[in-house]
């Protein structure tokens, strides 16, 4: 039996219409594809299976629908369809399943499931597991609803023909069916495995939204008191006993090889067993992390010449500025005249923005643990791509589906970086040379900077035709540069195409900007790239308003002000302006030296804008207060929805202060982070969060709150030093 | 052979004595809480005690440890008041650079009990995090010593 889609459908209508929505916390685009135009709502329900007969290689005792395992003892495990990276989708898909299950929250515990039906989303021809697109809780939700209540009553039911009572007459409380007219109960646990048998019902009965205890409440995440005792074990962590290591060698070329290497250079290192070739270098296995290091270091090899060897930033920087002006381009919105926009302009504003590569950077360095056994290839790995990775390991290894399995670990940092799989390999190749032994493949941090899967760099050319009062006549935006998708889904796309990660959230601005026009010269570098959090959204918010910040100057208006004429027929979107101008004191007297910065962006399905207070001492800025303002429809974990939108301030904050990659000989320049800096604890501004939960369809969290802060940020500092900045990091631009 | 107190108890440890301090806890001693992060004193993730000072454990020697008091984040307890602080605030996100900032948050607290905003900022600065947790730790680190 499968539960029919409009099953599902009116499903997620309830749940919506009785929970006033949910968004919480999420993370990271699940891959490029989905990032061309974010839709406003989920796509039609390409319906997971809720069926524990679906579930593969998750198929265990206790299992009563695919997401749900209650055991003897009355603890529940979820089996979740995203990778928890600390966006708290975890905890708040426990809190929707304890409120309609009617089970503690403490007696739940929450894990990844392996790759199967169930867990996987996408149209039927490329249905696939991973986590990104802030989809964590918008997408999900309703699943893990559905599956809950169906177990719910799976339960109910069971514990009736024990209890020999209608069905109707018993309740479920903390994890206690109940029969209170005749004080009688059973534990959960108890019916569990006849609960098991039965076929779960079509159309569950959910809980009243009245009685949660979790959704939408102050509810602790349940994976920080593990994160603060040294007890979770993350992918560098996980043991198997007798686990070999293996650390890897590249050539730090980008794309390139090795042409031959000297074993024999490695094995004078006491404790490495094995040098085994990889793509991209080798892998050095070894009895320990460190010797394996060691003869890492001691490896000799000779690079293969590659066409990046002699790549740098400014040979990028020079093709994307000439892109700017190139005549062929793939457009990507067109409406409105805008030749006769521009030919009727009082005045025009121009202006070029550039941007450099950015590293993801997560605090965890990449591994990998494998092992060959029994002709069954096992990886435990950190990934936020569960199918993608296991094809490449079906590949490599040359197995079909049900000799690989994948179990995800606790991840150290994601932000798009564990999208890509190019990890995967060298695990995979060193366990096959110790057959029966487990390795831990690992990255040190110089490789993980040097692997790149980068946002890309990416330039821009801006034009807005202005009428004599101010008026918007017509707005072009230009984009151009290397193109992530080139890089991140080889294949789909050719040199002269449109990259919609390019030009991300701009074809449907909410401003009313008259004529538009927005297109890609593409100039693309084989430099690795990736989704980062939030992707496009990243430059893209910069570019359009910083330049809506030089447009309203041309106007002669207050940026906030110019921003309510442009969205004056858009009742939601003055509502977020307005609520960051009130937060933030938007017009106030500041203390001398200090300036305010605005910006407003739309990505993920929500609207956030944020205000920056900021100061320059020496020439640096210093940002003393972010106010930010984010409407993602609605919220279920109230708190881990703030430290998200907190993260993605500082976050935004550091690309904008700091970060670039600098493409030299064909690598990165910066190693580690002695040259690639992060912001630390000094700058952290105080992070001052408002949502707002109009009840609109759910927005993502993960993502939306990270894109305008930069534009808030160099806004305020343009206003201090009355020159505008159109290029980053400040570091850098300030000092030209 | 490298004698240390680790989490109170004596060990000998039969290792290079230039493997950095991290390896040998987290893979001799199997104390895996101490991260690493980037093997060069950068970025915090790897931060314990030596004889009560805050120090980065990957760039320090084993043999720089002979005859030391060495505490990890297993052997603050649990119920730490900057363990129970970083709970009560919610600071992880992902997690992995926790470790090291209570680390270096303890050892503060240790020597300045009531810490002024730049004396945070200045203890803190050796330790990254990329989810961007950092208002979340001052307020965790103020909340622990009471002057929030």
């Amino acid at each position: 039996m499968t539960i029919a889609p409009d099953t599902i459908a009116l499903g997620r209508r309830l749940l919506l219409k009785t929970m006033g929505g949910l968004a919480v916390a999420v993370s990271i685009p699940l891959d490029a594809l989905a990032q061309q135009t974010p839709p406003a709502a989920p796509p039609p329900p390409a319906t997971p299976p809720l069926l524990a007969g679906a579930a593969g290689a998750n198929r265990q005792a206790g299992m009563l629908t695919a997401y749900v395992v209650v055991r003897p003892d009355g603890k529940v495990l979820l089996l979740s369809p995203t990778t928890e990276m600390g966006q708290g989708t975890s905890t708040a898909h426990a809190a929707i399943l304890a409120d309609e299950l009617g089970v503690r929250i403490e007696d739940v515990t929450v894990e990844t499931a392996q790759p199967a039906d169930p867990w996987r989303w996408g149209p039927a021809t490329g249905r696939t597991m991973g986590s990104g697109g802030s989809w964590g809780v918008r997408r999900w939700a309703p699943y893990v609803r559905q599956a809950s209540a169906q177990a719910r009553e799976m339960l109910v039911t069971a514990a009736a023909a024990r209890l020999s009572v209608p069905a109707a007459e018993l309740v479920v409380e903390d994890g206690r069916i109940l029969h209170k007219a005749s004080n009688r109960g059973l534990g959960i646990g108890e019916v569990a495995e006849e609960a098991g048998k039965l076929a779960p019902p079509a159309s569950p009965r959910f809980a009243d939204p009245a009685r949660y205890r979790y959704v939408g409440k102050e509810v602790p995440r349940l994976d920080i008191p593990a994160k603060t005792t040294g007890a979770q074990i993350y992918s560098f962590d996980f043991k198997l006993p007798g686990m070999l290591y293996a650390c890897a060698r590249f050539n730090p070329v980008f794309h390139a090889d090795f042409a031959s290497f000297d074993a024999a250079s490695a094995r004078t290192v006491k404790g490495v067993r094995d040098v085994v070739k990889i793509p991209g270098g080798a892998a050095i296995i070894a009895d320990s992390a460190w010797a394996a290091m060691k003869g890492a270091d001691a490896l000799k090899f000779v690079a293969a010449p590659s066409p990046q060897d002699s790549l740098d930033s400014a040979a990028i920087s020079a093709a994307m500025r000439e892109g700017l002006g190139a005549s062929t381009s793939a457009v990507a919105k067109e409406e409105g005249d805008l030749a006769a926009a521009f030919a009727g302009a009082a005045k025009v504003v121009e202006a070029d923005y550039e941007v450099p590569y950015i590293s993801h950077a997560p605090m965890e360095p990449w591994s990998c643990t494998a092992q060959f056994k029994d002709g069954v290839l096992e990886l435990w790995a950190p990934t936020q791509v569960q199918d993608r990775s296991l094809r490449t390991a079906m590949r490599v290894a040359e197995l079909p589906e049900d000799k690989v399995r994948i179990h995800t670990v606790s991840i150290g940092g994601g932000f798009g970086r564990r999208l890509a799989d190019d990890g995967i390999p060298g695990a995979v190749l060193a366990a096959k040379a110790v057959p029966g032994t487990p390795v831990k493949f690992f990255w040190r941090r110089e490789d993980e900077m040097e692997r790149g899967w980068f946002r890309p760099a990416q330039a821009a050319r801006l034009r807005a035709a202005l009428a004599a009062d101010g008026t918007l006549l017509g707005l072009s935006f230009r984009a151009s540069g290397p193109s992530m998708r080139m890089e991140f889904a080889p294949g789909n796309m050719k040199e002269g195409d449109l990259d919609g990660a390019s030009v991300q959230d701009l074809p449907n601005l909410r401003y009313k900007k008259g004529a538009y026009k927005v297109d890609y010269a593409m100039r693309h570098f084989k430099v690795t790239a990736a989704p980062w959090r939030s992707v496009g959204a990243t430059q893209n918010a910069f570019f359009l308003e910083c330049f809506i910040d030089e447009v309203a100057a041309a106007a002669g208006q207050d940026p906030v002000a110019y921003r309510k004429r442009l969205l004056a027929h858009d009742k939601r979107a003055l509502k977020v302006v307005d609520t960051a101008a009130e937060k933030s004191g938007w017009g106030r007297k500041l203390p001398e030296g200090r300036a305010l910065g605005f910006a407003f962006f739309e990505s993920y399905g929500s609207l956030c804008a944020h205000v920056a207070e900021v100061s320059l001492k020496d020439g640096r800025p210093r940002v003393h207060k972010v106010t930010a303002v984010l409407d993602c429809g609605d919220l279920v974990l109230p708190d881990g929805a703030r430290s998200q939108v907190e993260g993605g301030v500082i976050q935004g904050l550091s690309t904008c202060l700091h970060e670039a990659a600098t493409i030299k000989g064909g690598q990165t320049a910066e190693k580690n982070f002695d040259s690639y800096q992060l912001l630390r604890m000094p700058e952290a501004p105080v992070v001052d969060v408002h949502f707002i939960r109009s009840g609109e369809p759910l927005g993502g969290v993960g993502e939306p709150g990270l894109p305008p802060v930069t534009p808030a940020v160099v806004n305020a500092v343009s206003a201090l030093t009355g020159k505008r900045v159109r290029t980053l990091p400040l570091d850098k631009a300030l000092q030209a | 052979m490298v004698k240390l107190t680790v989490n109170g108890a004596p060990h000998t440890l039969d290792a290079d004595p230039e493997m950095p301090l991290l390896w040998a806890l987290r893979d001799i001693l199997n104390l895996t809480g101490t991260k690493y992060g980037c093997g060069v004193a950068q970025c915090g993730a790897c931060t314990i005690h030596l004889d009560g000072q805050p120090v980065r454990a990957c760039a320090t020697p084993l043999a720089a440890a002979e005859g030391a008091k060495v505490t990890t984040i297993e052997g603050l307890g649990g119920d730490h008041p900057v363990q129970k602080a970083w709970v009560e605030a919610q600071v992880p996100q992902c997690g992995y650079c926790q470790s090291g900032q209570i680390m270096s948050a303890a050892a503060l607290l240790a020597q300045n009990p009531k810490p002024a905003d730049a004396d945070i900022d200045a203890a803190m600065e050796g330790n990254l995090c990329r989810c961007g947790t950092y208002p979340r730790i001052k307020g965790a680190i103020k909340r622990a010593a009471g002057v929030a």
